[in-house]
């Protein structure tokens, strides 16, 4: 049983406040939005919670079954997609999936990534170069790469993004799947995003 | 592409023939290591900036263990610097007709000199891909660091040359010496800079 | 107050003492030998300043106390200016020895490379917009270059010397009559002294600007 707790997190960025005591819990099996104007801090919280940006106040912390995890595993445990992450367009899809179960240690498999393709609906596209690839495309490649290791916290920042009708169930299907052994983190000012979450943040005052 | 418009600059404009042969060794192997370090210098901070520019930057952060990047990053610059050294070295030793008695050790200092200048290179690399002025900024602080490999590197070829006192392979070890603690400091600075 | 006053009076001493208490050292044309009772001094501070800096850089580091990293700039600065001192008294001396401004012999090689790496770390503070990053950056930097020094120490003087062998000759201890011993002693004490003043004073006036910047909730 996993659980994230956010405390008095706030971040400064020469002297103007962006973000301001921003506390919350969650559990496996929730999911939480954060919701705001842009410019309002999402993106930087999602970003804090990841551990890529060190808060000026405040912690972040995951535990499991109440025990705080350390932060080199906190790394094995965080899955995250963002508009500011990107992949390697020099690869292919399978390719780009590959390095990265080799990077993050997991044993590699071909199996695995094929599946997870087709999780996110890019079979057909596997051994296409990224470069060639949409936007729409991408964006589902940067879901299968948050997913390779089965992380129990999912950060989505907009994860609705570029993505059509078709992709955004395959986003639903992803959430869903989330809560059976995890939490998620969205971030957006989508209506259809946000409407995934049980609770909502919102960070404009 | 740098290195081999300076290495045809020098060779076209000094030429083999208007250096005395007591000054050669020496000459020589300053010329060369000049061609190499700048080389180096023009180059390396490449394989961070890229990944900046890209945006892959944080992928790497978040599934990567720092270690992991550090270790993939300086395999990288050396495999380009070995590279760099195995085209430009012969040219230089063809164009120059540059004569070498100690053929071994010269060798073994071209191919440590480069594992140096990776070595010392690469966490400068990881800072100034976060910094403004890169290239700049890039040069102005490796050359120092590189300063020692250089100096060792310089007298070590112009040993190799001459062919005297070459027992030992003294400047070898010094080079190696140099490659290893500036791997291990390295290592152990890397995931400051590299973690936020 | 009183050490003030005690280091200014000291260094006064010194400074005549130097010009008409000691004698000059045989071996030097005229009254050259006397730079030695500043030049030394100050290319001994500015390499104390070094180490200082970067143990200064360490505990910045390991604590993450920004007292430590007020040491380590102010150290670098001040260091930087006396390596400035060091570079230029050196030079003068080697125009009334030798006859040229400068000759590349290991002395003035290390203090050449010694201004390098102080002015590469400022470079590399200012280049980078965060405080934390810029006082992470700049102490890594510090002590990456402090490795290198044990290399310059060994490496320097050999390829120099087979540069210029006529030049390696540099007023490092030509034999001291006591008089001259003195002074120089008394010149080093009085610089370290200077040095150390000016040095908590600089750190001083950091910790007090960090006050008058708003609060951005140092962790």
């Amino acid at each position: 049983m996993y659980s994230l707790r956010v405390t008095n997190v706030s971040k400064h960025y020469s002297a103007t406040p962006l973000l301001q005591n921003i506390s919350f819990q969650l559990q496996t099996g929730e999911a939480l939005a954060v919701a705001g104007w842009n410019g309002s801090g999402k993106s930087t919280l999602l970003r804090i919670i990841a551990g890529l940006v060190k808060p000026s106040a405040g912690k972040v912390q995951i535990f499991f079954d109440n025990e705080p995890i350390s932060k080199e595993r906190k790394r094995k445990l965080i899955g995250m997609v963002a508009p500011s992450l990107a992949i390697y367009e020099e690869l292919t899809a399978l390719e780009n999936l590959e390095f990265f179960c080799r990077v993050r240690g997991i044993p590699h498999n071909r199996e695995k990534c094929l599946d997870l393709m087709e999780r996110v609906g890019l079979c057909e596209q596997a051994n296409k170069m990224c470069r060639n690839y949409s936007s729409g495309m991408i964006q589902r490649l940067k879901l299968a790469q948050a997913l390779l290791h089965n992380p129990p916290l999912l950060l989505l920042d907009e994860p609705g993004c570029n993505l059509d009708s078709k992709g955004m169930k395959v986003v639903e299907r992803i959430i869903l799947d989330q809560r059976s052994f995890g939490m998620t983190v969205i971030a957006s000012n989508e209506e259809r995003e946000v409407e995934y979450a049980d609770r909502v943040i919102n960070l404009s005052k | 592409m740098f290195a081999l418009t300076t290495l045809i600059a020098v060779s076209f404009s000094i030429g083999s023939f208007r250096i005395g042969e007591t000054e050669k060794p020496f000459l020589y192997a300053v010329l060369l290591w000049i061609i190499l370090v700048f080389s180096a210098l023009s180059g390396l901070s490449r394989s961070f900036v890229k990944e900046r520019e890209a945006g892959t930057i944080d992928v790497l952060r978040l599934s990567a263990r720092p270690q992991a990047v550090f270790l993939g990053k300086l395999f990288f610059n050396l495999t380009l610097l070995l590279a760099l050294e195995s085209i430009i070295v012969p040219l230089f030793i063809l164009l120059m007709e540059y004569k070498i008695e100690s053929f071994g050790f010269f060798a073994a200092m071209i191919i440590s000199g480069g594992f140096g200048l990776a070595a010392g290179t690469t966490v400068v690399a990881a800072m100034i891909a976060q910094a403004s002025a890169r290239g700049a900024l890039f040069s102005a602080l490796s050359f120092p660091l590189l300063l020692p490999l250089m100096i060792t590197g310089i007298k070590g070829c112009e040993r190799a040359a001459i062919g005297v006192g070459v027992t030992g392979w003294p400047e070898v070890k010094i080079s190696l010496a140099y490659v290893i603690i500036m791997i291990t400091m390295s290592l152990l600075l890397f995931p400051l800079v590299w973690e936020e | 107050m009183i050490c003030k006053i005690l280091l200014i009076t000291w260094m006064a001493v010194v400074i005549v003492a130097a010009f008409f208490y000691a004698g000059p050292a045989t071996g030097f044309p005229g009254e050259t030998s006397r730079i030695v009772f500043f030049h030394v001094p100050q290319a001994w501070v500015a390499t104390f300043s070094f180490l200082l800096s970067m143990v200064g850089s360490l505990l910045y580091l390991t604590k993450r106390n920004p007292g430590a990293d007020y040491l380590a700039q102010s150290a670098a600065e001040l260091g930087f200016v006396f390596c400035l001192l060091a570079t230029i008294t050196g030079s003068i001396f080697a125009r009334a020895t030798w006859g040229s401004f400068w000759n590349w012999d290991p002395r003035e090689t290390s203090i050449v490379i010694l201004l390098m790496i102080y002015g590469a770390y400022f470079a590399l503070r200012s280049a980078v917009p965060d405080e934390e990053r810029k006082r992470v950056f700049g102490a890594v930097y510090s002590i990456l270059a402090f490795a290198t020094v044990p290399f310059l120490v060994f490496v320097v003087p050999r390829i120099t010397a087979s540069l210029h062998p006529e030049n390696t000759m540099s007023p490092a201890k030509p034999a001291m009559d006591p008089e001259t011993l003195v002074v120089f002693l008394g010149s080093l004490l009085a610089y370290t002294g200077l040095y150390l003043w000016i040095l908590q004073i600089k750190i001083r006036i950091s910790k007090i600007e960090s006050f008058k910047k708003p609060n951005i909730g140092q962790r």
